[in-house]
């Protein structure tokens, strides 16, 4: 009963006032902060923490996370009316997001993330109070042998996304692959493809090319098939019949993936790295092999939406567990967050729970409220996206255009990356109109340098031994439990042949 | 305030003539200025600067406005680029952080650390070697003999950096070799360090502070002039017997080319500076080491340390 005593404590801080207000503030910065490409939680995290300075730590922390979790919320409006993930983390949420807006179904498809991501973060938020300690054991056993495993699991997702054309996917993800390669070779500190250029030293990042290839390449190509003609309408329809509202079946459909997903997304949250993205795909890839139905996948699968959605929003909060636990930053939001943990004069590390229970618990009971409250304004928000899509095409798209490119030259105010964006843009149009994968690309992009970088860690630590993925228990553990998910799938397609009359 | 009163008149006839009295204009300063932090916002840079600015505020040491603006990317590049543009202007100013040293050294920046006015070195950040709560190893002196036994494995934040200069010299002068492991973040190199898949690692003392006070991790050594209050005896390097000389410097400086009387006023500015409560509370509380030189004793350090970094990044191939 002590974890009911902690979170009551949490509650009568959580629900002053002045905190609720902070909260609230948190919120709706998120939201707005998610829904514009490429201005990610980071950013918005590292703006307001200046005024920070003079506040209570508690408030405080209760806004900022609030911004954290929150843009999880608003990432995915864009992934599913614009085809433009906002963040890695939102990638695989255009996969089946954006198809159903094809379709008619924004409204629901619209809705349904919001519940995916209430369930997800609430799911999260409860597993935080009750096994936070436990998850930190499996963060303290995350070395680069287990993290290398990870992304490769990571990695496997790709071949399950790029189906049928694996030509066109594979040289999709090789042009990822190779765009990863520059920036600092992190093992020597030679410097690759940079051709001496400052700006390029740090690598090329993921924002302005998934803006680039998804949102401009996307826009490009309405335009080529003349949508901007046509007197109103986007690409995505509004369907007055289908309404707004998901229908029992989308529920029923989904309630598994919504469980999945969260669990999942929670326990790769705790792992510090390339978290709430892995964790995303791995959903996506999960609910495509438990459907009974995985030829609907791509196509608009509600299934294919909701499963990412729930894991990314539950990897946001798992990611609060090696923070508050151990005082370690999972990425780059929980690493802003954390250097302002040490600016309001706190000292992040295992004792911080104990020594400032107000504080951790404060923040995890003003995470169930924050959940209700971004459910809330999701849904009354939904109508006015839905608005948004039954602009005329030539107003919307230049509007698309300017808020992409202040989304892309904010993230670190650099015009070498928003000219980037724009190269993306035509790359991604002549991949559209040739059937390539723009979203192989820009995930080989962000997991290819993860994967090198941690074999070359282990390796670098064994010696060149590949022996030391089975001596340790936890990437022993990860090899056999991904050879009985790959055994058993094998043994359930071969079982499913035999039954089956073809 | 009264000078406040006193630029009045002044900044009157700037508005009705169109141009400053050359009386009004020898007096440094005597304009805005415009402070530059390399960086986003929220980072350690950023910090310092923000730290600075209310310093000079509250104690009215700068008699005009102070416009701080972060003009981050290309680690460093841009922001001071954009002071290296502003030669012989007293009314710019920066801070600078690691990347000062290393950026020149990987891409072709038009300038170099020694190019500015250096005003003041302020602090610096030092590294601690720290190995995990369930290693065998309690001293440096162990430590040693054990890297002597069986080349360690030890973690550090870049290749181009100090996380990998201190060990190196650390290795040269003791007599061992070792495998560098380079991460590119904070949370990835200390989960490494607690699942024992590294045999130490190197970290600045603010990042792990929890984690000395719970006992998960030791530290070994300080690779600072002294050890900051808040970790209790650990020992310098120096004190046992390996002077480092190198550490990442945390300091102010001006465009090349403004006039003597300018860097002057800086550096009896921050004379003062240094001697506040709140500037005391800063260094204690972000765990860095008290280090302060001023104007071509700033250069000298900074040419001295770049020198070093260089010399042994060329060695490991690093840099060309």
């Amino acid at each position: 009963m002590e974890v009911l005593n902690h979170l009551l404590l949490g509650l009568s801080v959580a629900l002053t006032p002045i905190n609720l207000a902070y909260l609230f503030a948190g919120v709706m910065i998120g939201m707005i902060v998610g829904i514009i490409p490429g201005f990610g939680p980071a950013a918005g995290i590292a703006i307001l923490l200046p005024i920070t300075f003079g506040m209570e730590p508690t408030g405080a922390v209760i806004m900022l996370a609030a911004i954290y979790y929150g843009s999880m919320y608003g990432g995915t409006i864009t992934s599913i009316l614009l085809n433009t993930p906002g963040e890695s983390s939102t990638v695989a949420s255009t996969f089946d997001g954006y198809p159903l807006a094809q379709q008619g179904r924004a409204g629901p498809a619209l809705v349904m993330q919001a519940v995916a991501s209430f369930v997800g973060g609430t799911i999260g938020v409860i597993l935080i109070t009750v096994l936070a300690p436990l998850f930190s054991q499996v963060t303290r056993s995350f070395g680069p042998p287990e993290f290398f495993l990870l992304v490769m699991m990571g990695l496997a997702t790709l071949i399950v996304m790029i189906g049928g054309n694996w030509r066109y996917g594979l040289i999709s993800a090789l042009i990822g692959f190779a765009l990863g390669t520059v920036g600092v070779d992190l093992e020597t500190g030679q410097t690759r493809f940079t051709f001496k250029s400052a700006e390029m030293i740090g690598g090329i990042d993921f924002i302005p090319i998934a803006i680039g290839v998804f949102g401009l390449g996307e826009l490009y190509y309405a335009l080529y098939v003349g949508l901007h003609l046509k007197g109103s309408g986007g690409i995505v329809r509004y369907d007055k019949e289908q309404r707004f509202w998901p229908t029992a079946r989308d529920f029923i459909e989904t309630k598994f993936s919504l469980v999945r997903g969260s669990l999942l997304g929670f326990a790769i949250g705790v792992i510090p790295g390339a978290g709430a993205t892995v964790a995303s795909l791995m959903a996506y890839s999960v609910e495509k092999s438990a459907s009974p139905t995985p030829e609907k996948f791509g196509k608009g699968a509600m299934a294919g939406l909701v499963g990412p959605e729930a894991a990314n929003n539950a990897a946001s909060s798992g990611a609060m567990v090696p923070l508050l636990t151990l005082g370690i930053p999972g990425s780059a939001s929980t690493a802003v967050l954390l250097a302002a943990f040490v600016l309001w004069g706190l000292t992040p590390g295992p004792l911080l729970m104990a020594q400032k229970p107000e504080f951790a618990w404060g923040l995890i009971a003003s995470m169930y409220l924050g959940n209700v409250a971004l459910l809330a304004l999701n849904i009354f928000a939904i109508p006015l996206f839905v608005l948004m899509i039954k602009l005329p095409y030539r107003i919307l798209a230049p509007a698309v255009i300017l808020v992409c490119t202040i989304g892309t030259y904010s993230v670190s105010g650099s015009i070498v990356e928003t000219w980037l964006m724009f190269a993306a843009g035509l790359v991604g149009f002549f991949m559209r109109l040739y059937g390539f994968s723009p979203a192989a690309l820009v995930l080989a992009l962000v997991l290819g340098p993860l994967a090198e970088q941690s074999l070359r860690q282990t390796l670098t630590i064994s010696g060149g031994s590949f022996g030391i993925f089975v001596d340790r228990p936890m990437s022993l553990s990860i090899l056999i439990f991904t050879a009985a998910i790959v055994g058993g799938g094998l043994l359930m397609r071969r079982a499913g042949r035999g039954f089956k009359p073809q | 305030m009264i000078s406040k009163i006193l630029m009045f008149p002044a900044f009157v006839a700037a508005l009705v003539l169109g141009s400053v009295p050359a009386s009004a204009q020898d007096k440094y300063p005597s304009k805005r200025l415009d402070w530059t932090i390399s960086f986003g916002p929220g980072g350690g840079n950023d910090i310092m600067s923000r730290n600075l600015i209310s310093i000079l505020e509250k104690y009215k040491l700068y008699p005009g406005t102070i416009v701080a603006e972060n003009r981050p990317g290309g680690s460093g590049a841009k922001g001071w680029g954009y002071v290296f543009s502003q030669t012989g202007n007293p009314y710019h100013i920066s801070s600078t952080s690691g990347s000062f040293i290393t950026t020149p050294l990987q891409a072709n920046t038009p300038w170099q650390p020694a190019s500015f006015t250096p005003v003041a070195l302020l602090a610096s950040d030092d590294m601690l070697l720290l190995v995990s709560k369930d290693s065998k190893i309690r001293t440096l002196q162990e430590f040693i003999a054990a890297a002597k036994a069986k080349p360690p494995a030890i973690g550090g934040i870049g290749a181009v950096n100090i996380d990998f200069i201190v060990p190196k010299l650390l290795s040269e002068k003791a007599g061992f070799t070792f495998n560098y492991v380079s991460f590119n973040k904070q949370g990835e190199l200390i989960t490494a360090l607690l699942s024992n898949a590294l045999d130490a690692g190197m970290s600045n003392p603010g990042e792990v502070m929890g984690l000395l006070q719970s006992g998960d991790m030791r530290a070994l050594a300080f690779s600072g002039k002294s050890t900051p209050k808040a970790l209790g005896n650990v020992p310098t390097f120096a004190e046992l017997g390996y002077e480092m000389g190198v550490s990442l410097p945390r300091g102010l400086v001006l465009p090349p080319g403004v006039p003597k009387e300018a860097q002057q006023w800086w550096i009896e500015t921050v004379k003062k500076v240094v001697q506040t409560p709140e500037w005391k509370e800063y260094i204690d509380k972000q765990l860095l080491t008290e280090n302060v030189l001023y104007g071509e004793d700033f250069r000298t350090f900074l040419n001295k340390t770049q020198g070093a970094f260089a010399d042994i990044l060329r060695k490991s191939g690093a840099i060309k």
